[in-house]
């Protein structure tokens, strides 16, 4: 189930990682955080994040120009 | 376990200043340790008041991010610091040579005051970028 949901929709590098970030720290552990971006570089930035951070990649589509990257905070 | 970053930044130019904000925030919130330099001419832009009368200097991509409303390079490394591990230093040198005074520099964003010796024996295990 999703916890919350982060509207970066037209915000450019390196913002909705920085807001992603923020938003998972006030989400609970195992909480789950969706994010809608349309900046072109979003998906591999999102999973690169993950990777890195450990957070889970639940979820990456994109629809019309917008990318929905599903997280769960792991810690 | 990723390398820690050092990034030695002495340019007053906004595009390479705003480039290593990035590069140093992205990096502090992806959970990578991060220290930054600063030396050169680049410390005019950390002044609150400018001794030269504007933070940055810049070409058209500069003009591009201001028109736009591109994020403050200096919020973005205060975002760093409150969201990851980024220390920021100022050069002791530069600020020998311009007269510039720690008390003059934007509260809060720098660690310390340290000379290049100190900053490259603490980032020997680090990848080391210029800008």
């Amino acid at each position: 189930m999703i916890h919350s949901t982060l509207d970066v929709k037209n915000l450019n590098c390196p913002l909705p990682i920085l807001k992603a970030k923020k938003a998972l720290r006030e989400v609970p552990v195992n909480a789950i955080l969706e994010v809608l971006a349309t900046d072109p570089g979003a998906e591999k930035d999102f999973i690169a994040f993950c990777a890195n951070t450990g957070h889970e990649l639940i979820e990456n589509e994109q629809k019309d120009g917008v990318y929905r990257i599903v997280i769960k905070r792991s810690k | 376990m990723t390398k820690p970053l050092s990034i030695i930044l002495c340019s007053e130019e906004h595009e390479k200043i705003q480039m290593a904000a990035m590069t140093a925030t992205i990096a502090a919130v992806s959970e990578r340790e991060v220290s930054i330099f600063v030396s050169m001419g680049a410390v005019f832009s950390f002044c609150l008041e400018s001794p030269k009368g504007h933070r940055f200097s810049g070409g058209t991509f500069s003009e591009l991010m201001l028109e736009k409303n591109a994020p403050d390079a200096l919020d973005l490394l205060k975002q760093g610091k409150e969201f990851g591990k980024l220390s920021l230093y100022v050069c002791s040198m530069a600020l020998d040579i311009t007269g510039i005074d720690e008390g003059a520099l934007i509260p809060d964003l720098f660690d310390e005051v340290i000379g290049l010796t100190k900053f490259l024996a603490d980032s020997e295990d680090s990848q080391l970028t210029v800008f």
